[in-house]
């Protein structure tokens, strides 16, 4: 019992003789925006075609609440160069936040709604592809417009099939298609609008699109 | 009596003058002259008769059958009496030439006087002559009664016949010459009578067979040949009276050009019996010659045409077995049943349609998911928010709206199973086993293949990592180093040191206690 004792004073004595040797470890919080590019502001700069002027100013609101409250992006609207002006703030988080912003207000001109472009703030993953009909097949006047037609069905349900059964959002402007949604997906409905543009028909396209959903059902 | 035998000699010639047809009606003078004058001939005939009991006709307040019957019993006996005359007679032909010969007028009045009675009465006075002569009666004596039988007869019908009585009455007083005749009897009456009569039953014979039977009971007797013949002869004539009369005129009429014609006849005539006996016989003759010859091709068996004449089958008769029901006639009335029932069927709905039998499933259906062509009512944030949640916990997904659904059909479902079974207090026979519906859920497969089965313990699910409380990098013995065994082996000593020296200090204050008390 005794000998127990003396080695345990023993230990407490080398203890406090360590104690002064190393300095303590630094701690590095992350850089904020602002401080990057040594202390200078980011901006983003969004041109509004003529088209979605009217748009934007239905649902800026919409707009600027999410990027300004939740992203902690500065947000204002450039009359005069018809552009969506976006800078950082002191307390923004995070330096992607201005290029999410940055896409989310791109995706709004280029069509999408409000709620489906909101997703791109929320979510990493989501993409927005571009491509025009001519990329797929050189069509002309009627051809072309026929496509379009195509494309979209009756009352445009051919666009909302493809959409649902892919979980995306497709905007087609005239010759331009644009689409919204995760990488995978937008693979399906970019085959199946191409395979619209090729010339398939509708309901061929519909039991490709079944097939292909009841896939990404069972996928993990 | 001179008096009266004057008004009975006056009322028969006043008879005898009048008209005959005025006899048909009933008159009242004229019936007594009648009376008078078979009163007269009563008394006549008184003193011939011995035996009666009457000795004159009592005719006032009588009727015809009580003055008949008076006559009646005035000339049983007397008749007898002559037939037994008659015979002497015939055995000794030489008293024939003794006799005297009678008077016209008895001969005349007493046919006459029968005349009358017999148009006053009826057939009743016939049937009495009858009677008598059914008993035993001499010839002459039918031959007379015959003869008035065969008068009354004509008397009832027609004057022609009465013209006939008196050719007849003629030909009775022409015989008088011959010597053993009286005023009863005359042999050549009684031939011509009996010729007649055979030619007359000839005749009726061959017409009716049925009287030959009636009379068969009179065959039988047989007394006399002649006997019999004439007295079936009277009786046919009585049942055929008023049905043949005008026949009968006529065949007296041809009876009396045969006599005309043919004197000599057949000397014996056949008798009933072997008349008939000679019907049968040509019956039989003919049946057999029947039955010998070859049968007609109808009675035969199997026919050929060849074997049957010419379009003999078109006038016989023919039997077919029609095998297939008769076509039916349309009517009207078969149209308007059809159209009721028609009309009945459609109100009640009762069609035999043709029913499809169900097909039992042999593979399980699939789901088909269809695809949903409206503008989607999630925006695409919310949508990737529902997969995200899913893969991480897919129990708490929220259900899709076609689940929901599901859900919800499957609930009712089931309380309504429930419900009914217990109707039928649970025995219901087993649904046929299908297999499950192979439907694709939402669900990731790996959550869905964790559905453990019952009997596994919660060991077996966990990884092995997790079944697993040991700690780095685990070692078996032939893969250990040197170094290594000796640090296991060392480790395992000092384990075993630090476990002894635990229990030496348990024991050491039970020692030291154990030693205090000992100490």
């Amino acid at each position: 019992m005794q000998s127990n004792q003396e080695s345990s004073s023993m230990e407490v004595d080398v203890a406090t003789s360590e104690q002064k040797v190393l300095p303590p470890k630094p701690k590095f919080e992350p850089l904020k925006p602002h401080e990057m590019s040594s202390g200078q502001v980011q901006f983003r700069k969004v041109s509004v075609p003529p088209h979605r002027y009217t748009p934007l100013k239905k649902a800026w609101m919409d707009i600027y609440t999410p990027v300004y409250e939740q992203m902690k992006i500065d947000l204002r609207m450039n009359l005069k160069a018809r552009k969506v002006e976006l800078k950082t703030r002191h307390d923004t988080p995070d330096i992607s936040n201005l290029q999410k912003c940055a896409d989310f207000v791109h995706a709004f001109m280029l069509g999408f709604d409000v709620i489906d472009a909101i997703a791109l703030l929320r979510l990493d993953e989501l993409y927005v592809e571009s491509f025009e009909i001519k990329d797929v097949k050189t069509l002309r006047g009627d051809h072309l417009s026929r496509a379009i037609g195509r494309l979209s069905g009756k009352g445009g349900k051919t666009k909302f099939a493809i959409e649902n059964a892919s979980k995306t959002r497709i905007v087609i402007a005239d010759t331009k298609i644009h689409i919204l949604g995760s990488f995978a997906n937008i693979k399906i409905a970019r085959d199946s609008l191409c395979y619209l543009i090729m010339g398939s028909p509708a309901g061929k396209v519909y039991s490709k699109l079944r097939a292909v959903s009841a896939r990404l059902a069972e996928r993990f | 009596m001179a008096t009266t035998t004057d008004a009975g000699v006056e009322a028969l010639n006043r008879l005898k003058e009048i008209d005959p047809p005025s006899l048909l009606a009933p008159n009242p003078a004229l019936s007594q002259t009648a009376r008078t004058a078979s009163q007269y001939l009563f008394s006549s005939l008184r003193p011939f008769s011995q035996k009666s009991p009457l000795d004159q006709l009592l005719v006032d307040g009588y009727d015809a059958e009580q003055i008949w019957h008076q006559i009646d019993i005035q000339s049983q006996p007397l008749l007898s009496t002559l037939r037994r005359r008659l015979k002497q007679l015939v055995n000794n032909p030489e008293e024939i030439s003794k006799l005297k010969a009678p008077s016209d007028v008895a001969n005349k009045a007493e046919p006459k006087n029968n005349q009358d009675e017999w148009e006053e009465e009826e057939s009743d006075g016939f049937d009495e002559e009858l009677d008598e002569g059914d008993e035993d009666v001499d010839e002459d004596e039918e031959g007379v009664e015959k003869e008035e039988g065969k008068g009354e007869e004509e008397g009832n019908e027609d004057e022609d016949e009465e013209d006939e009585e008196s050719a007849e009455e003629d030909e009775e007083e022409k015989g008088e010459g011959v010597g053993i005749e009286d005023k009863f009897f005359k042999i050549n009456e009684l031939n011509a009578f009996l010729k007649k009569e055979e030619v007359d039953k000839g005749e009726q014979d061959s017409e009716d067979d049925d009287m030959l039977d009636e009379a068969g009971d009179f065959e039988m007797e047989e007394d006399d040949d002649d006997e019999d013949e004439e007295e079936e002869e009277l009786e046919e004539e009585e049942e055929e009276e008023e049905e043949e009369e005008e026949e009968e005129e006529g065949k007296e009429k041809t009876r009396y050009d045969d006599l005309s014609g043919d004197k000599v006849k057949k000397n014996k005539t056949p008798s009933t019996h072997e008349k008939q006996l000679e019907k049968l016989q040509s019956k039989i003759a003919q049946m057999e010659k029947a039955n010998v010859e070859p049968k007609t091709w109808t009675m035969q068996g199997e026919v050929t045409a060849a074997k049957r004449p010419t379009n003999s089958a078109l006038e016989v008769d023919l039997d077919f077995e029609h095998n297939v029901r008769p076509t039916p006639v349309i009517t009207e009335e078969v149209t308007a049943s059809l159209e009721d029932m028609i009309q009945k069927r459609i109100i009640e709905g009762i069609f035999n349609d043709v029913q499809r039998a169900p097909k039992l499933p042999s593979k399980a259906p699939r789901e088909v998911k269809e695809l949903d062509d409206n503008k989607s009512k999630q925006g695409l944030a919310e949508l990737y928010e529902q997969e995200y949640v899913q893969k991480i916990d897919p129990t708490s997904a929220p259900l899709s709206f076609k689940d929901e659904l599901k859900n919800e059909a499957s609930m009712l479902f089931k309380r309504l199973c429930l419900k009914l079974d217990a109707l039928s207090h649970f025995n219901f026979a087993p649904k046929p086993v299908i297999e499950d519906m192979s439907f694709q859920t939402n669900v990731p497969a790996l959550a869905m293949e964790e559905i453990a089965p019952v009997a596994v313990s919660d060991a077996a699910m966990l990884a092995p990592e997790e079944v697993f409380d040991g700690k780095g990098d685990v070692k078996e013995e032939t893969e250990l180093t040197q170094a290594e065994r000796k640090r296991r082996r060392a480790n395992k000593k000092r384990k075993f040191k630090a476990e002894e020296v635990k229990r030496s200090e348990k024991k050491a204050p039970v020692n030291a206690v154990s030693s205090q008390v000992n100490g």
